[in-house]
Formats: structure tokens, sequence, C-alpha cells
């Protein structure tokens, strides 16, 4: 009996103290004090072990020496990065830079500084427009990029010539074709590496849709459930439902440890892939003879590439408004920001960067379309809660039993109703 | 009569020691020795339990900002989500089927064991190898071995000709949840089997001679002496199990990794995609959720433990 009063009084104490400490919970930082800071927090996702830890110390020398002010760095691997940053915000330690794949609800629940605040004019008018614009939420460029990549596919000319095909190819119908033959091969191979399980699902289903004439939105409204979307999810499915030219289960195979390792090993046709794929063939899988070529293209629309950016959001913080403009300004430098890209192998996001990197033939296929290229629709909030609907539900969509015009219904509803 | 008992002896000189000092400095001394412990347990136990529940009262935006009180809208959301019906279903599952087969192979392996063999130091170190490797690292390693197109156990079973082609073992819904129970049973034997191992060591070896007197058949001498022998450690091995099983982690979360949707996890990995990886992407409901995971382990072991009374005073 003791020990239920016991732990009865406890429970009493936790209630009083949980309700004291949620009316005291974490409020948005902000204030204008002329006191400046005498260090920043920049937390760094890490694209990859040895390069992301590597540039951004160098950077972090450079800007102390500069500046004088302390840069306290983080480094964050990017399956954690969401979750780590998420209890930033929660108990209002937020840092004072925020490298992300999503900046829209942050610039949305009112924490991020815009660009006239704290980005140089001549910084702004060297980042590449499309950039700009995916990064500019009601009307300011809340989003500014670090880094992008384009997507491209993959093929295997190894088994290619096998096959008896010649050229990549240029149409859905082409493509069907030539996965079929691959398979057809035997011995494990199969045509085409499909990538639907929850690690980057979106990316796959933007790249095919933008390349059918699709969109996520259009002209400021959702059009999730479009025809031309909804076919788009339906010849997906049927790529490994009715022809059978994926691999096995594709709504359940993520993209690094499935599509791409199969890719790696020789095994698929075709693969959707950018540059970081490619140094990974360069370097570590060289037995695999491979191409790049643009998507095909469903239903003759117009060649698209899918692009993706991440951001460096700086947040409101009491007199921290000149150390984040110096990290800008240091950062778009071309000697720092160029350096990164390049060791990473990703793609510039400044004009700048672009005549640099023009010079190297391999990344062609990729520049001479990043000025043209198809984002989604980062700048709206609502599109963080669908990305994250799309990479963990698509998968249902496009098994045996799945249902792509009710997935896509489903997910304007969720779109419209804006929860 | 001027008997004395020792606790009356005891009780008496503890009052004489209070009498001698002041009660003020007791209380400074005994905090200055439960310091330390107090402070961890505010720390890693009591802070955080109060912050789970301020959590679940308040509404979050995606990125973790709290946008205001929420009242029991958190809870409201949680207990309505179409998915978690399937989710409490395969909890139940999970836990349950893996702490029976853990139980039943680990008293088989703690009798093996606790015979004198050729090689048995041998054997006790395999077994207890899996305990001593991290969770994480075991699940990464089981979840290669059942690679639908390199892992080791589609291999073996074709070459061996028990199956003809791969099976999808993480990726086919009839095959994800006993797969997982399948590494759950293996991870939880080696403390189990041990537990049992020090339970049959403690058995007085006078009850096995007086029973074999009597003429007790092996599986007698087993059901009627040293399994109501071991009852303390089987007790403890079926409360502590499940209690780690509920809470187990990296087992669901690596091995359904691939997977979409809810339909293969357990309440511990859906209460983590509720905070960081679902639409809701909400705290505030997960921090709910939380406090239903505590809440439904602690009733789990009440009933379990009230049951087993009630046998226990029923056959007495």
């Amino acid at each position: 009996m003791k020990k239920y009063l016991r732990w009865g009084a406890i429970a009493a104490a936790a209630t009083v103290t949980s309700l004291l400490l949620a009316s005291c919970g974490a409020s948005a930082p902000t204030g204008t004090s002329s006191k400046s800071v005498k260090s920043i927090k920049v937390v760094i996702a890490q694209y990859s072990k040895d390069q992301t830890p590597k540039f951004w110390n160098a950077f972090k020398a450079t800007y102390e020496k500069q500046t004088g002010i302390t840069l306290n760095l983080q480094i964050i691997d990017w399956n954690n990065i969401d979750q780590q940053s998420s209890t930033m915000v929660q108990s209002g330690d937020v840092p004072d830079i925020l490298n992300e794949n999503a900046y829209a609800t942050y610039a949305a629940n009112g924490l991020l500084y815009n660009s006239d605040q704290v980005l140089p004019a001549a910084t702004k008018a060297d980042i590449i427009p499309a950039f700009v614009k995916s990064g500019t939420y009601k009307g300011k460029f809340y989003g500014m990029p670090d880094l992008s990549s384009a997507r491209a596919l993959f093929y295997n000319t190894g088994l290619f010539s096998k096959a008896g095909i010649t050229a990549a190819p240029t149409t859905w119908d082409e493509f069907v074709a030539d996965a079929k033959k691959v398979t057809a091969l035997g011995g494990g191979n199969v045509g085409y590496a499909q990538p639907l399980g929850p690690e980057e699902a979106q990316a796959e289903f933007a790249i095919w849709l933008f390349n059918n004439g699709g969109d996520f939105k259009a002209n400021g409204q959702w059009t999730l459930n479009s025809p031309a979307n909804v076919a788009t999810l339906k010849f997906m499915k049927s790529l490994s439902v009715d022809d059978h030219v994926t691999q096995n289960n594709p709504g359940h195979t993520n993209r690094t440890d499935g599509a791409f390792s199969l890719f790696e090993q020789g095994k698929a046709g075709m693969v959707v892939g950018f540059s970081p794929l490619q140094g990974a063939l360069d370097t570590q899988f060289k037995g695999v003879k491979y191409a790049i070529a643009p998507m095909p293209s469903g239903n003759a629309a117009p060649a698209q590439t899918y692009g993706v950016t991440d951001y460096l959001m700086s947040f409101k913080k009491a007199g921290n408004e000149a150390a984040v403009k110096a990290f800008y300004k240091l950062y778009y430098s071309p000697s720092e920001i160029n350096t990164w890209i390049k060791a990473e192998g990703f793609l510039p996001v400044t004009t700048s960067g672009l005549k640099l990197f023009s010079s190297n033939p391999a990344l062609k296929v990729y520049l001479d379309t990043l000025p043209n290229i198809h984002l989604t629709p980062t700048d709206d909030p609502e599109w963080d809660k669908i990305a994250l609907t799309i990479k963990q539900n698509i998968g249902l969509a496009v098994g045996k039993t799945g249902d792509p015009q009710k997935f896509l219904d489903d997910l304007q509803a969720q779109a419209v109703a804006g929860k | 009569m001027d008997i004395v008992t020792p606790g009356q002896v005891a009780a008496r000189g503890r009052s004489r020691r209070h009498r001698r000092s002041p009660g003020t400095a007791r209380i400074g001394e005994a905090l200055l020795w439960l310091g330390p412990a107090l402070i961890l347990i505010l720390g890693v136990v009591i802070y955080p339990a109060i912050t789970l529940v301020a959590t679940s009262f308040n509404r979050y935006s995606i990125i973790g900002l709290r946008l205001g009180p929420a009242g029991f809208q958190n809870y409201l959301n949680f207990l309505t989500s179409p998915d978690l019906g399937q989710v409490v279903w395969n909890t139940v599952v999970w836990v349950a089927l893996v702490v029976a087969l853990t139980i039943l192979i680990s008293l088989a392996l703690a009798q093996f064991l606790s015979k004198e063999f050729f090689g048995r130091r041998f054997v006790r170190w395999a077994v207890i190898v899996p305990w001593a490797s991290a969770l994480v690292i075991s699940s990464q390693l089981f979840r290669l071995m059942f690679d639908y197109y390199h892992g080791i156990i589609n291999q073996l079973l074709t070459s061996v000709g028990i199956i003809h082609t791969p099976i999808d073992w993480l990726g086919d819904s009839r095959y994800i949840m006993p797969s997982m129970i399948a590494v759950g049973v293996f991870v939880s034997i080696p403390f189990t089997a041990y537990l049992f191992v020090a339970g049959l060591n403690a058995i007085p070896t006078d009850v096995y001679e007086a029973a074999r007197i009597d003429g007790s058949s092996a599986w007698s001498t087993y059901r009627l002496i040293t399994l109501p022998l071991l009852r303390p450690a089987i007790l403890i091995g079926v409360v502590l199990n499940m209690i780690y099983v509920f809470n187990s982690f990296p087992i669901n979360w690596i091995l359904n990794g691939s997977n979409p949707g809810f339909g293969n996890d357990t309440l511990i990995t859906y209460m983590y995609k509720l905070a960081f990886k679902s639409a809701q992407h909400d705290v505030g409901e997960s921090a709910a959720a939380g406090i239903f995971n505590v809440l439904i382990i602690l009733i789990a072991v009440g009933i379990y433990l009230r049951f087993v009374n009630w046998r226990q005073g029923d056959k007495a």
C-alpha cells in the first residue's frame, strides 16, 4: 500500500512540475540586441565521412581567422539530422546556421533570417535563379542553397550490348523494351532497379512524373492526383507487377543499399542515379561499364531534369546578424563553395560555379540542364509533410495490391486539407 | 516476562542514537551520501519523464517548435490513428512469441549447459557471444544475411534444395514478422539461458537424490522438482524479457527499415516514426504514444505477475 502512495506522490509531483515546465516551454528566439555574439553554432549535414569534416574544419579555421568569431561546428549524419534539429528547436537551443533538406516550415514559423538581412547582394545575384526560386517563401529568400544534384538515367553498357541494345531509351516504350531485353539475359540481371522504399522514394516518383508532363503543383495549386501523375504511378507499378523488369519488390527497396548496390554489382541494366553514384562507380566499382543519358520521356513530354538542393538557413538570434552575414559571404566565395562541391561530387548552385565546373566533361550531362532544373515544391511548408507521406507510403501503392489512384487521391486530400 | 526480541534491541539502539544526534545533521549527512545517486535519478529518470508528460500536452510544428498547449489532442490523435490497431497487434505478437520461444529454448539450453560434457566451456562462450555484441550490429548482420539477392540464408536454402526461388525475408509481409522474431529470440537467449543455468545450479542435489530413491521418472522429476524450484528464475526471466522485448528498437528498426507504411511496426518504432518519419512528424503525439507505451508495459507486467501469484495461491 505504501508503495502505491509513494508512486502517487511522485506522479502528482511530476504532473505539477510538468505543467510548470509546459508553461515556459521553448519559444521562438527573437530580439535585436545590439551586442554582437562572440561565437556561432553551425550544424552541417554529413554528405560523406571524409570530405565533409575536412572541408568544414578548414572553413572553420578561415572563418575564425577572418572574423575573430568562434565557429562551433557540429556535423550530423543525414539519418539523424532531422531528429536532432527538431530536438534543438524543441529545447529552444537552435543553431545559428543549419544545413538541412527543407526550410519552408522554419521560415513559416518565423525563425529564419531572409536574404535581405544576411546575404550580400552580389552573392544573391550569383545564385542560379532556379535555386533562388526554390528558396523563396512568401516573396522572401530564406533557403540559401549549399549545393545541388541532378538525376539522370545510368545504364550498364556491358549488359546493354549483351542484350543487343545500342542506345539509351528515349521514350517509355523503348525503356520497357530495353528493360525486358536485359531481364531476359537471366543470371539474376534486372532491367531496372527501382527504389520505392521509404529512404528517398519521393525523388524516384518526381523524376518519372516530371518526364511525363506531371508536377506536384501547378499555378500555386496542388495537382498531386492529376491524370499525368496517376498515369505515371500506374506505369511505375506496372514495371514490377506486369512487366517484371525490376528487382524483387521495389516498394520495399531503398536506394542506397538496394537499387544502387544492384547497379554497382553490375546486376541492373538501368537506375536513376546522380553524381555521387558516378563517383562510387569510378573509384570502387570499376568493373561496371556504364553511361549516362537523359531520362526517357513518357507521352512525348519535353525532357526534364529533376534536381535536388539542400539549404543553409540561418536562425534569428540576438546579435548574430553580422556573424551570419560573414558566414554566408565566406561560404559563397568561389574558393570555398566550389572546393566543397567538387570534393563531394555534387553540382554548383552559383553562376560562377557553373562556369568553373563546365570544364569537366563528366559533368556536362548535368550542367547543361542545371539552369532549367526542375525542383520539388520545397518553398511550400506543406510539401515537407507531403514528401514524408510519399516516402512512407508510396511503396504500398506500387505493390501487387496497391492502388495508385487512391494513394494519389489521399495525398491530394492531405495537401488540400493542410494537415 | 522479560524477553527482549532482537528487533526491540535494535529499535532501542536506534532511538538512543537518534536522541544523541540532532536530526538536521543526519539529513545533511544522508543527502551527502545519497546525493550522487539522487542527482543521477533526477537527471536520467525523473526529468525526462516530466519532459515527456509536458511534451504530450503541447502542440508542435513539424520542425519541433512549440505552438501552444494541446490539451488531450495528442492523445486523441494517437488513439484514433488508423494504423494503431495493426501496430498493437504486431506488438502483442512480437512480445508474446519472442518471450515464449526465448523461455522454452533457454530452458532446454540451460538444462544442457548445466551438464558436464567435453567442450562445455566452448559452448557456454558460444551462447554468450550474441549478448556481448551490440544489438545494432547484430541486426545489421542479420539484415545482410536475410538479403534477397546476396543473403547467405537464401543461398544456403537454395543450394540445399529446400527452396527453389529466394524468399524475400524482409520484404514479403508473410516473412517479415517471423524473421524479426527469430532475431529477437536469438539475441534474448543468452541472458535468459544464463539466468536459468544459475537457477539450476541453486537447486540442491539432495532433492534429486530423494526423487531418484522414490523412483521418479526423468520427466516427472523435471516437471515436479526442477520446474517448481526454477520458478523464481522463470518469473524474472519472463518479466525482464517482456520489458526488454517490448522496448526493443534496433531489431525492428533495422530489419523493417526498407518497408513502406506501418504494417510491421511495433509500438516503439511506431512512436519514433510518429515523431520523425511520418507525415505527422509530431513530437507531441509521439510523446503521448510514449506515455501509453509505459502504461501498457506496466499493465502487461502487472497482469502477468497477478496471474502467476494466483496460480501459486491455488496450489498452496
